[in-house]
């Protein structure tokens, strides 16, 4: 695969009711990762962009912010998936030649609709909808208790990574305020509110306002733009079938099977040794296990054995992760944007030494059944 | 980088009004078996990735890929959603198209699948609330959402339509006769189309102008109809074409350039587009998209061509604005039967947008139409051979196009 | 110094909507006012569904509607279940009784349907045990003919 390289980003502070409108936030990001890379608008040749008709409540959701996102007079496209997948098809219109610079840009607000119950119109509104009994969190209830008795692992060993990604998000200036919580306990995350048992309110991502943007490069045009470029190595993306009970809800055969077309593209033959730092979207604590369980960065049941926190074995989400702030669209982008600047050394407060190696990763659907993965490397 | 693009296949399910006999789902699985059938030396196991895309307001359901996942194939499988609108399914074409010429590892063959089941919605509030939020705003400041909305949903965006038919009237002098005329040509040629909607065979002008005003100067007999249906294509390297068909069709140049809004601007601003017939994003994606194929001379070298026009005025308006024709000839070429199925440069032999509308589908029948006419095997076929053909689309606030330029050979890039 | 003021609009837009079941799940419904349980079977790997599906996932196997019928009884295994008191199409996220949401494997069949478990304490629900479909009074041909599951 040619090098591909992300040659800026910029992503605004999250907030759960930002006092500032969609169009505002969707320049700031937008142009202010321009104004970093000291890029203009001339440059812009395709931009994509990743909003969700229901989560704005309205039908083409892009076509009224094709000014604010760069995209006038520009070869313009969206994806309704997570911002990660944005990143693929902004990579596809890089690879292909077409273009030398591609801005993707992803978010939306989750203070201007209902979350969770939006989420029941995903399911199939031939069966599962009438009954109205899931819904993210109802499935996420169902996925940890399916790995907690598969494999023993306790709700505390659970909670821990709840409470490392909080304290994280404590350390990231960008993160949700209500994520920051420098001091929370194990007794905390347990006993916060039952959102669908055994899953509780600390454990799970919080929906809230957000956009981001990142930039891409072919390699010679990346190498002109910053001397930092981070090139992407491997990518890999995938689904699993929709309905929950054909499907491990203790693993995530979807992450397997995207990271290992990603590993493969990379060349990396031993992930536990050669990753430095892993920047996953994870939908709730215990998501946060399987996945890094699937990434190959753990044997499986045995992920809370991984030392994942900043100064661990290997590091995972040392931003806070989905658990710092989840504006749908976003996160899987936000994910991306971490791991750049990890590998940048731009991560102020929660800088990874060394970070040559990293994984970021996005997902869409129910118990993560669209995932997709990144390997990325440089940025020094 | 970027290696050569084909089209080996394209499918259609049944469209209806109704197509009350099949679920979602099921409606998509139907274009997927028809793709695969033209192509028997390809089963579900050559199919390396997926492109999918619909117009979710339509159906109530969110991302219905997820859904749909074990109809389409796609189980355990790379899938990628795009949506825009109108432009919809020339977007998933598009996107279909980068899918392939990325090479990205393992990607080799993609289908690209969009659908529509209109009957399950309400198709005017669907199109109304593209405005929503602007609309609302408006409503706050004083105005009330009635007289706007009644511009913008007026028998379902007919009203936008129909303010960019009067901009272009003043530039053409068209009469309502040229409009009917359209509208005869797509019904007649829509009859021959084994999957398309409205059939007419033996529409008349007379028929069409007898019919009563939604909104000047647009009449009920020349709208599209609100259709079920879904369609799928099969892109795959140059390589492999040679031995999955005949005549692979090869996939020159794309483009896909926005405008601003065209009537409101976003938070309640001022349009920036002061004139919709303009479409200088149309023009944009011609001159890149033509040039990516190496044409220079559209009308001397295109031999057939797809117009997304749910509405007669905009054909006109596209085959001048896509550079096909000189600006203001376009209604003398439907007149002399040079846009005819046996004429110089026809023009949506399917019946086009005006005879089938789905809306998510309709932008991927263009382009499929359009390769199925090189390869030979379309249902209204033309008579003369077909080397280069486009597939074109439409959509959002009169701000987005979609544009895919085929031919028989190969266009090499240089670098 | 100008201050900065933000108008909240509210308002209601009517759309609605009415979803096509396709000839599969139509026969299933039919079998539910029955009070039955109909899945189909993948002639292929013989993985049975239910509610019954046109396509077979793991095959790509088109099943066709006029064979592959399987008769299923009401009765199945809990293989997993949550305890909530959120109700998911709630849009206020008000707290309401908690319902224990159950995903049943109907025996004999491959995949598991996702219902509330009824008469029952949380702490006396384990994964594994048996349970059979309440159904509803008066079915009348749609999901809501099965109110829940009960322990046998």
């Amino acid at each position: 695969m040619e090098k591909v390289g992300i040659v800026g980003y910029n992503q605004v502070k999250l907030y759960s009711d930002a006092n500032y409108g969609r169009y505002e936030m969707i320049f700031e990001a937008v142009r202010g990762a321009m104004d970093k890379a000291g890029l203009k608008k001339k440059d812009i040749t395709t931009v994509i962009s990743c909003t969700n008709d229901y989560y704005d409540g309205r039908t083409i959701s892009n076509c009224y912010t094709v000014d604010v996102g760069g995209g006038y007079m520009a070869d313009e496209s969206k994806v309704e998936m997570d911002g990660a997948h944005a990143v693929l098809y902004g990579l596809m219109r890089i690879l292909s030649g077409n273009h030398k610079l591609a801005v993707v840009w992803g978010g939306s607000m989750a203070s201007c609709f209902p979350y969770h119950s939006t989420r029941l119109y995903e399911t199939d509104p031939t069966w599962e909808r009438p009954v109205a009994l899931v819904n993210d969190i109802t499935a996420c209830g169902f996925q940890m208790r399916a790995y907690m008795e598969k494999y023993g692992v306790s709700a505390e060993d659970i909670a821990k990574i709840a409470v490392k990604n909080r304290k994280n998000a404590a350390k990231n200036p960008l993160a949700l305020a209500e994520a920051q919580n420098a001091n929370v306990t194990v007794k905390d995350v347990l006993d916060s509110d039952i959102y669908a048992d055994p899953v509780t309110e600390l454990m799970v991502a919080q929906p809230c306002d957000g956009v981001a943007a990142l930039l891409l490069a072919p390699e010679r045009q990346a190498l002109k733009i910053t001397d930092k470029p981070v090139w992407i190595t491997g990518v890999g993306y995938n689904q699993d079938t929709y309905y929950l009970g054909d499907r491990d809800l203790s693993k995530s055969n979807s992450m397997e099977l995207a990271v290992k077309t990603a590993y493969n593209t990379a060349g990396i033959k031993d992930p536990k040794n050669e990753i430095d730092v892993a920047e996953i979207f994870e939908q709730t604590a215990c998501e946060e296990l399987i996945l890094t369980e699937a990434l190959g960065l753990a044997d499986n049941g045995k992920g809370a054995n991984l030392n994942s926190e900043i100064g661990g074995e290997l590091p995972i989400n040392p931003s806070g992760g989905g658990i710092s702030g989840n504006p749908p669209c976003a996160t899987g982008l936000i994910r991306i944007i971490e791991a750049v600047k990890q590998l940048r050394g731009e991560a102020d407060g929660y800088q990874i030494k060394n970070a040559r190696k990293a994984i970021a990763s996005g997902q869409i659907g129910m118990c993560a059944q669209n995932n997709i993965v990144y390997t990325l490397e440089g940025g020094n | 980088m970027g290696r050569q693009v084909a089209i080996v296949s394209a499918g259609f399910s049944e469209h209806a009004s109704k197509r009350s006999d099949v679920s979602m789902p099921e409606l998509v699985s139907e274009a997927v078996e028809d793709c695969l059938k033209n192509v028997p030396s390809v089963g579900f196991d050559d199919i390396d990735a997926f492109v999918n895309g619909n117009m979710p307001a339509f159906e109530g359901s969110n991302i219905p890929e997820l859904w749909m996942t074990d109809w389409m194939g796609a189980r355990n499988k790379p899938l990628l959603r795009v949506t825009t609108g109108g432009t919809t399914g020339g977007t998933v074409a598009i996107a279909g198209y980068y899918n392939v010429t990325a090479g990205l590892p393992g990607i080799d063959t993609v289908l690209a699948i969009a659908f529509e089941q209109q009957s399950q919605g309400d198709t005017a509030v669907g199109l109304a609330s593209v405005a929503l939020g602007e609309i609302s705003i408006l409503n706050t400041l004083g105005l009330p959402y009635d007289q706007i909305s009644r511009l913008l949903s007026g028998g379902a965006a007919i009203g936008v339509a129909s303010y960019q038919a009067t901009n272009y009237m003043r530039k053409s002098k068209i009469t309502e006769e040229d409009l009917a005329r359209v509208v005869v040509q797509n019904r007649r040629n829509a009859a021959k189309t084994w999957w398309a909607h409205l059939k007419m065979p033996d529409l008349t002008i007379e028929q069409v102008l007898d019919t009563p005003y939604i909104s000047y100067p647009l009449r009920y007999g020349m709208v599209c109809p609100a259709s079920d249906g879904a369609c799928a294509m099969l892109f795959t390297t140059e390589e492999k074409a040679k031995d999955m068909c005949d005549i692979p069709v090869y996939v020159n140049g794309v483009a896909s350039v926005s405008n601003t809004p065209a009537i409101l601007g976003y938070d309640g601003s001022g349009a920036g587009q002061l004139d919709p017939s303009e479409q200088l994003g149309a023009k944009k994606s011609s001159d890149i998209a033509f040039g990516q194929a190496g044409i220079s001379f559209p009308r001397k070298e295109i031999d057939y061509a797809e117009v997304y026009s749910p509405f007669p005025n905009q054909e006109l308006m596209w085959v001048e604005q896509l550079g096909l024709f000189e600006e203001t000839t376009a209604p003398e070429m439907y007149e002399t039967g040079v846009t005819a199925l046996n004429g110089e440069l026809p023009v949506c032999c399917s019946g086009g947008v005006n005879s089938t509308n789905a809306i998510g589908a309709s932008a991927l029948e263009r382009p499929a139409e359009a390769a199925l006419q090189i390869m030979g095997k379309a249902s209204n076929q033309v008579p003369k051979t077909v080397h280069t053909s486009i597939g074109h689309g439409w959509g959002g606030s009169l701000n987005l196009v979609t544009l895919m330029v085929m031919s028989d050979e190969p266009q090499r890039k240089w670098r | 110094m100008t201050e900065k003021i933000i108008v909240a609009n509210k308002g209601m837009v009517r759309a609605e909507f009415n979803f096509w079941v396709g000839r599969y799940v139509d026969k299933f419904y039919d079998g539910l006012e029955q009070k039955k349980i109909i899945g189909n079977k993948c002639p292929k790997c013989g993985d049975v569904f239910v509610p019954p599906r046109k396509i077979c996932g793991k095959c790509n196997q088109t099943i066709s509607l006029d064979e592959n019928w399987v008769d299923l009884p009401d009765t199945g295994t809990l293989v997993n279940f949550t305890i909530t008191p959120y109700k998911v199409n709630d849009k206020r996220g008000r707290k309401a009784k908690d319902q224990i949401v159950s995903m049943v494997n109907i025996d004999g069949s491959n995949t598991s349907i996702i219902y509330n478990l009824l008469n029952i304490e949380p702490g006396e629900v384990k994964t594994g045990m048996k349970v059979r479909i309440e159904w509803a009074e008066k079915p009348k041909g749609n999901p809501s003919d099965i109110k829940g599951f009960i322990k046998i």
